[in-house]
């Protein structure tokens, strides 16, 4: 069984900077994995190599068996690749339900119809299903995330990508965010890859972890292997001085949790 | 050959002027300032006005044009373009359009379109191997070079310099040092300002002064900072040499109006050929 | 920028009663002031073909006027150089600014706003420029003149153009209220995220400045023949600013607020009197005022009231005769 998505020897500079190094994992569909690093190692990037938003130096993405490298960003989102953004910026000035209906006119999912009757089901799933019609400058930064998750998901991917879906959410807002990510993965045999580095929501969701350090892969493996993983551990630690007790805390604790 | 070689230098020297006012402002402040030409127009008619109406001697009417005209561009951003700074870019580059359009249209209005007289500071003219340059001219060359040689001792060697080189740099770390990055934006937009009058006081005696006159050098001064890089002062000087050398060659081997043309063509061919990357539309303007 | 929502009842008998009155001004009104309309009606035209673009797309278009020239000059030659009857220099004129619009368009339309913006006012400063060095094809300064007159009389000419605006309008707005013209407003919205919803956006943007320019052009004909000469003002960057701050005063993005602010502006500058001389200085000092305190514009935010008031008014009525 071929996998979903195979990455080989994926490589990317800007100027003297090797953002992305000889990157190379597979992943199965209806995985849940995620994408481990501290700031700088490279993972938005690679995200956007395997979205079409930049091009790669070298190195290859297949996806379902088809090479993607070239391809465009709306032509990868219609194959069924999608993708949410670390900076949510939604589409201003139109109401909630309107921001979805753009996704349901992709054309790989236009023919479908009924544009607006899938787009509010669509939100009642997120949990948006009351704001649907309000203006969307007036949802919160957790809202704005669900809704990105609801445009995309119109779209019928095989693969979603999540970019830091935590990141500035605050506490009570992260809980229903990941167990809607948990549930959209059990009920729709999601394949979902996560990037994130606030490693408890983060850890008990992923099945497995790819981490990253300067742009090259350091080590694969299950969240329990990983968060013990030399290499892992001195990238967080060798690295900023803030957050080192508090890193390390939520080591320990979701080695507890996952191990 | 060698007309080309003289006539272009002086061409080029008002360039650089007029493009390192209009990439100053862009650099520190971010702002497109469409109302540049409208700075060196004023400059013109300001000695204009002081020298034909008030009998005010040249020299003295320069500064006094420099000076007013400075304070005019302070005032323009005090007023009218910081307050609209939240709002996206492009109301910002409206808003100097605009701006520079009523300036046109007023002058025009007190001026009418007969182009005027501004009397030359040298009457005489120069012979240099054969080529015969005005004294005005020559004096427009070595102003220029003067002007843009302390503008480089005064970043490089004063504290305002420094202040306004680390704004550029960084608006809101230079506001952490406590810099007052507003104020410096008025205070570089009054500079520009000065420059560019300064470019139309030097350029009157010899150039039309019409109330259109400030367009075509807001092109050229756009032409030379995109193709120099926007932002960079050193990029303006060579932009200008090679915008400056370009017009000069084309109009003595072709025409006047397609010289005219090199310049608008240049920012389209820029504009295009430049790289575009698509996460650059994501990120600020 | 405000939702301007889909068609009621309501905006169609407002609608209605706009024309109506458009109408009847051959009726009540002098040569004098049937010829001023006109031309109103054709900037109208303009003024709603870049509404559609940049209203709704968020990329403003500082150059509009290279499709005017374009159109009208196209038209102005099959006219005068080909002696073709008028009525070919229609479809012509739209021809050709469409293609114009792809040859700008595509290079241009990658970059960012202001960049855009200008990279456009360059376009159309170098076509005016060019209309001016190649004096002998295209007239230099003087322009094209002694064009046939499609229509022979100035009614007639007038009811026409009304015509054609009235036709601009419905398309155009029938295609801002489609799918078509949501994932217009989403490219304005953030362009990144439309890409990552699976939209082609280059496509869109390029075909609606195609549709822009074809509007422009055919209203660029229309002005040429009206005025039965072309000349290299068309292409003035004064004219595509004035178009803009039109759009503005009458609420970027509504399509009919186009038409309100060309006709609101143009009759302000004729109740000035001293039609060009002060046109333009009025009117950056309306865009100034308007950038400052009703950056929504006035027509457009101003019908969408009274209208909400009409319905809320006849519901009231409605439920008390129900009752």
């Amino acid at each position: 069984m071929s996998a979903l998505l195979e990455v080989e020897g994926l490589t990317k500079r800007f100027g003297g900077l090797t953002a992305v190094k000889n990157v190379s994992f597979a992943l199965q569909a209806g995985e849940i994995t995620g994408i481990l690093g501290p700031n700088g190692a490279g993972k938005t990037t690679l995200f956007n190599l395997l979205t079409g938003f930049i091009r790669p130096d070298r190195g290859t993405i297949a996806f379902d068996g088809v090479p993607l490298v070239g391809f465009a960003p709306h032509r990868i989102v219609n194959r069924g690749l999608a993708r949410t953004f670390q900076l949510t910026r939604p589409f201003i000035g139109m109401t909630v339900v309107e921001n979805v209906v753009v996704g349901c006119l992709a054309p790989r999912v236009r023919s479908e119809g009924h544009t607006e009757v899938r787009a509010r089901e669509m939100l009642d799933r997120v949990g948006l299903g009351s704001k649907a019609d309000l203006i969307v400058d007036a949802l919160s930064y957790g809202d704005l995330r669900r809704l990105e998750i609801a445009r995309e998901l119109v779209t019928r991917p095989k693969l979603l990508l999540l970019d830091e879906p935590f990141a500035g959410l605050g506490t009570s807002e992260i809980e229903p965010l990941a167990a809607l990510i948990r549930e959209l993965h059990r009920s729709e045999g999601l394949t979902i890859l996560i990037i994130e580095h606030r490693l408890r929501e983060f850890m008990q969701l992923v099945r497995r972890v790819i981490a990253m350090d300067f742009g090259e892969i350091i080590a694969t493996g299950t969240p329990g292997e990983i968060v013990r993983h030399g290499r892992v551990v001195e990238a967080y630690i060798g690295r900023g001085g803030d957050d080192l007790e508090a890193r390390l805390g939520i080591v320990t604790e979701s080695v507890r949790g996952t191990a | 050959m060698l007309d080309i070689l003289i006539y272009g230098a002086v061409i080029s020297a008002v360039y650089a002027l007029l493009a390192v006012g209009f990439t100053l402002i862009f650099g520190v402040a971010r702002i497109l300032n469409l109302a540049h030409g409208a700075f060196y127009a004023l400059g013109a008619y300001c000695v204009y006005t002081l020298t034909a109406n008030f009998h005010v001697p040249l020299v003295v009417a320069t500064v006094i044009a420099v000076l007013l005209v400075a304070l005019f561009g302070i005032v323009m951003e005090r007023v009218l373009v910081r307050p609209l700074r939240k709002l996206p870019p492009l109301a910002v580059l409206m808003m100097t359009l605009a701006v520079g359009l009523m300036v046109e249209q007023i002058l025009l209005l007190i001026f009418g379109s007969e182009a005027r007289n501004v009397p030359s500071l040298i009457e005489s003219s120069f012979n240099f191997g054969g080529v015969l340059l005005s004294g005005q001219r020559l004096l427009a060359f070595f102003c220029s070079v003067a002007i843009l040689g302390g503008l480089w001792l005064f970043m490089q060697h004063t504290r305002l310099g420094a202040a306004i080189l680390a704004v550029s740099q960084d608006p809101e770390g230079a506001r952490y040092m406590g810099i007052p990055s507003d104020r410096i934006f008025s205070i570089v937009m009054g500079l520009s300002a000065a420059i560019a009058a300064a470019a139309g006081v030097l350029v009157a005696p010899f150039q039309s002064v019409i109330p259109g006159m400030g367009l075509l050098p807001l092109v050229k001064a756009f032409a030379i900072v995109i193709v120099g890089g926007l932002g960079s002062i050193p990029g303006s000087i060579v932009g200008a040499l090679l915008l400056g050398y370009t017009e000069t060659i084309v109009a003595f081997k072709a025409s006047i109006e397609w010289s005219q043309i090199v310049s608008v063509a240049a920012v389209l061919i820029v504009l295009i050929v430049r790289p575009a990357g698509f996460f650059g539309k994501r990120a600020a303007f | 920028m405000p939702a301007w929502g889909s068609l009621t009842k309501t905006d169609v008998i407002g609608a209605i009663v706009v024309i109506a009155l458009l109408s009847v001004v051959p009726f009540v009104g002098s040569r004098y002031i049937v010829g001023i309309m006109t031309i109103a009606l054709c900037y109208a035209i303009w003024a709603t073909s870049w509404d559609f673009m940049s209203g709704l797309t968020g990329r403003e278009n500082f150059g509009h006027a290279l499709f005017i020239g374009t159109g009208a000059y196209t038209a102005g030659f099959l006219n005068v150089s080909f002696g073709l009857s008028p009525w070919w220099g229609f479809p012509a004129a739209a021809i050709v600014a469409v293609l114009f619009s792809l040859v700008i368009g595509i290079p241009t339309l990658r970059l960012r706003g202001p960049y855009f913006a200008l990279a456009m006012l360059s376009g159309a400063v170098v076509m005016q420029k060019l209309s001016i060095i190649f004096s002998d094809t295209t007239g230099g300064q003087d322009g094209l003149n002694g064009l046939s007159p499609m229509l022979r009389s100035q009614v007639s000419a007038y009811y026409f153009t009304l015509a054609a605006l009235i036709a601009t309008v419905i398309v155009l707005k029938f295609i801002a209220l489609s799918p078509w013209g949501t994932i217009l407003r989403a490219i304005r919205g953030d362009e990144a995220t439309c890409q990552a919803a699976g939209i082609n956006v280059n496509f869109y943007k390029i075909s609606a400045l195609m549709i822009s320019a074809a509007f422009a052009g055919f209203g660029g004909a229309l002005y040429a023949n009206y005025q039965l000469q072309v000349g290299p003002d068309l292409f003035d960057v004064a004219l595509s600013i004035n178009i803009i701050i039109m759009v503005y005063v009458g609420g970027m993005g509504s399509i009919y607020g186009a038409v309100g602010g060309a006709l609101l502006l143009i009759g302000l500058t004729e109740g000035l009197r001293s039609f060009s001389e002060y046109r333009l200085w009025v009117y950056t000092l309306i865009l100034i005022l308007i950038l400052f305190f009703i950056p929504n514009g006035v027509i457009a935010p101003a019908w969408v009231r009274v209208r909400d008031w009409i319905r809320g008014r006849s519901a009231i009525f409605t439920r008390r005769a129900s009752a």
